[in-house]
């Protein structure tokens, strides 16, 4: 870490992707510093390119200019510092909950022992304790989204990255999954990058929030968000704050 | 006990007027079947044609044979033994090779590229189109045990080929994040994902495969078979004998896809796909 206490640094991220024999900029000029420990929320409407971003983090893609570093070490590839959580969970169907949760402990070669201690303590985390044997098709969807971030977690990463997550959920669960998110992150204090594009969501979760537009996707504002935790959605400041935004994203769209 | 508590749920469940009519549809094919079978095998020996037993008959025939039967001079367990034996050789056989060259086809667009003519070339020729030359060049013995490799190997391979292209990109995703290799991307979910379709070319090849050995026993074969009960019945001249071979076929055809299916969904309820 620099002594700034920046963990992860993005310099002038370009990403295009070869379209009709010419290119179509997905994500133009986006550059970001987030310091360790911190809660970003990456805002906007479909299509504006946060998946690239968060993908480009990741190592899944590459970017086609632009520097992007964790603790100063440039990012090639992926790897186990930094977790991903899918909207649509990504959990392997033949895997139990204990044998999903475990899998990048797996893959590192990880001691027996070492592995049930630290599964056992990542789904006590998310309130999984006794379904560690049960298949991700026996698990509702806020409950498969548990796993994801439990495994996610489970091998330590610098970084959590999750790309809508809570997408594929229904409001009520959304909710209560929001709730549990900050709780494993203030016990956790682990650095999350968190992609959606509910307004709310951001204003409910974020230190900071990146709002993005698109064709191609930059960024637009940043918030900081001071209100604190937990917040309440009746409070004249989340109302207002979450107002601004709106408006914001309603004066790029009218803008298009 | 629990047999009786068994029957109360699959009448609450099935008890609709729909199942019901379709449940007792499927009761009575058979028979209607057979008593057809009889009535037609009746009129034509009324008109002094015999060449179709009644089902009476047949079953003599198999009582008769279950002993001895007389074309190949052996039981009739001993000639199911006989094809299974052939049976199994071929296909552990046939699963052993296409398995992992379908795992390989399937991730290696390079592999693949290179394998792909010649199966397209080799895949349209019938497994029974072999038998000739397999009974010159093998034996009696690996001539029908190789048909049905070839008869069982295609389903199989192109079945692991699709299945290993089928992975969801997602869980592929998923594990790259995780820190996976190359390698454990393949072995941990590009494997496992694809054994639910290696099943269904498994099925697949089971039926294919005794189409293969019947095929093959009748041309030639060396210590009895199904095959050979069918065939040694037309050199006798006796059709109840060669009815009796193909009801033993069937039989042995049901079975081996009922045993299929058993363990198809004991490996996906393994696997938690169920
Ligand atoms: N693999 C790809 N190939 C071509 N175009 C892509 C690819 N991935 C994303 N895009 C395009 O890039 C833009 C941004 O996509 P994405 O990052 O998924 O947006 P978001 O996650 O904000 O909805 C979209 O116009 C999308 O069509
Ligand atoms: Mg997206």
């Amino acid at each position: 870490m620099d002594g700034n206490g920046i963990i992860l640094s993005i310099k002038n991220l370009v990403k295009a992707f070869p379209k009709d024999d010419t290119e179509m900029i997905a994500v133009s000029g986006f550059a970001l510093d987030v310091k360790d420990g911190e809660f970003i929320c990456l805002l906007g409407p479909s299509g504006c390119g946060k998946t690239t971003v968060l993908r480009i983090i990741a190592g899944l893609q590459s970017a086609t200019s632009g520097e992007l570093t964790l603790k100063g070490k440039p990012i090639t590839g992926p790897g186990s510092d930094r977790g991903m959580v899918f909207q649509e969970f990504g959990l392997f169907p033949w895997r139990s909950v204990k044998k999903n949760v475990e899998f990048g402990l797996e893959v590192q070669g990880v001691d027996e022992t070492k592995k049930n201690e630290i599964s056992k303590r990542f789904i006590d985390l998310v309130g999984l304790s006794g379904f560690e044997r049960s298949h991700p098709n026996q698990l509702s969807g806020g409950m498969k989204q548990r796993v994801g971030i439990a495994r996610a977690l489970a091998s330590n990463p610098e970084i959590l990255l999750m790309d809508e997550p809570f997408g594929a959920l229904d409001a009520q669960t959304r909710n209560l999954m929001q709730k549990e998110l900050l709780r494993i992150w203030q016990e956790t204090k682990k650095t999350v990058i968190f992609v959606t594009h509910s307004v709310d969501e951001a204003v409910f979760l974020a230190d900071r929030i990146v709002v993005m537009t698109g064709r191609p996707g930059k960024i637009k504002e940043i918030y900081t968000v001071t209100l604190p935790r937990p917040r309440d959605r009746g409070h004249p400041d989340f109302i207002n704050l979450r107002k601004k935004i709106l408006d914001e994203l309603e004066q790029q769209r009218q803008g298009t | 006990m629990s047999s009786l508590l068994d029957m109360r749920v699959i009448h609450k469940r099935y008890l609709t007027k729909d199942n019901l009519i379709r449940t007792s549809l499927m009761i009575v094919s058979l028979p209607i079947f057979i008593a057809f079978w009889w009535i037609l095998a009746l009129y034509f020996q009324g008109q002094n044609f015999y060449y179709l037993p009644t089902p009476l008959e047949v079953w003599d025939a198999l009582v008769q044979a279950w002993t001895q039967d007389p074309a190949t001079r052996l039981s009739l367990l001993a000639n199911v033994y006989a094809s299974l034996v052939r049976f199994l050789l071929g296909f552990l056989l046939a699963l052993g090779l296409a398995a992992p060259l379908g795992l390989l086809l399937g991730y290696s667009r390079y592999a693949n590229a290179l394998a792909f003519p010649v199966i397209e070339l080799l895949r349209p020729i019938p497994p029974i189109a072999w038998v000739p030359f397999l009974l010159l060049a093998a034996s009696f013995f690996w001539g029908p045990i190789l048909t049905i490799f070839i008869g069982v190997f295609f389903p199989v391979l192109s079945n692991v080929i699709f299945g290993v292209r089928s992975v969801d990109p997602l869980i592929i995703d998923a594990a790259k994040t995780q820190g996976a290799n190359r390698w454990q991307v393949f072995s941990k979910v590009m494997f496992p994902s694809s054994i639910p379709y290696m099943m269904a070319g498994v099925k697949i090849g089971l039926g294919v495969g005794w189409m293969c050995i019947v095929a093959a026993e009748m041309l030639a074969s060396q210590g009895g078979g199904v095959g050979a009960i069918i065939v040694g019945g037309q050199t006798v001249g006796r059709y109840d004998i060669m009815f009796a071979g193909m009801v033993t076929v069937a039989v042995l055809g049901i079975l081996t896809l009922l045993i299929g299916s058993l363990i198809e969904r004991r490996v996906k309820k393994w696997m938690g796909m169920e």
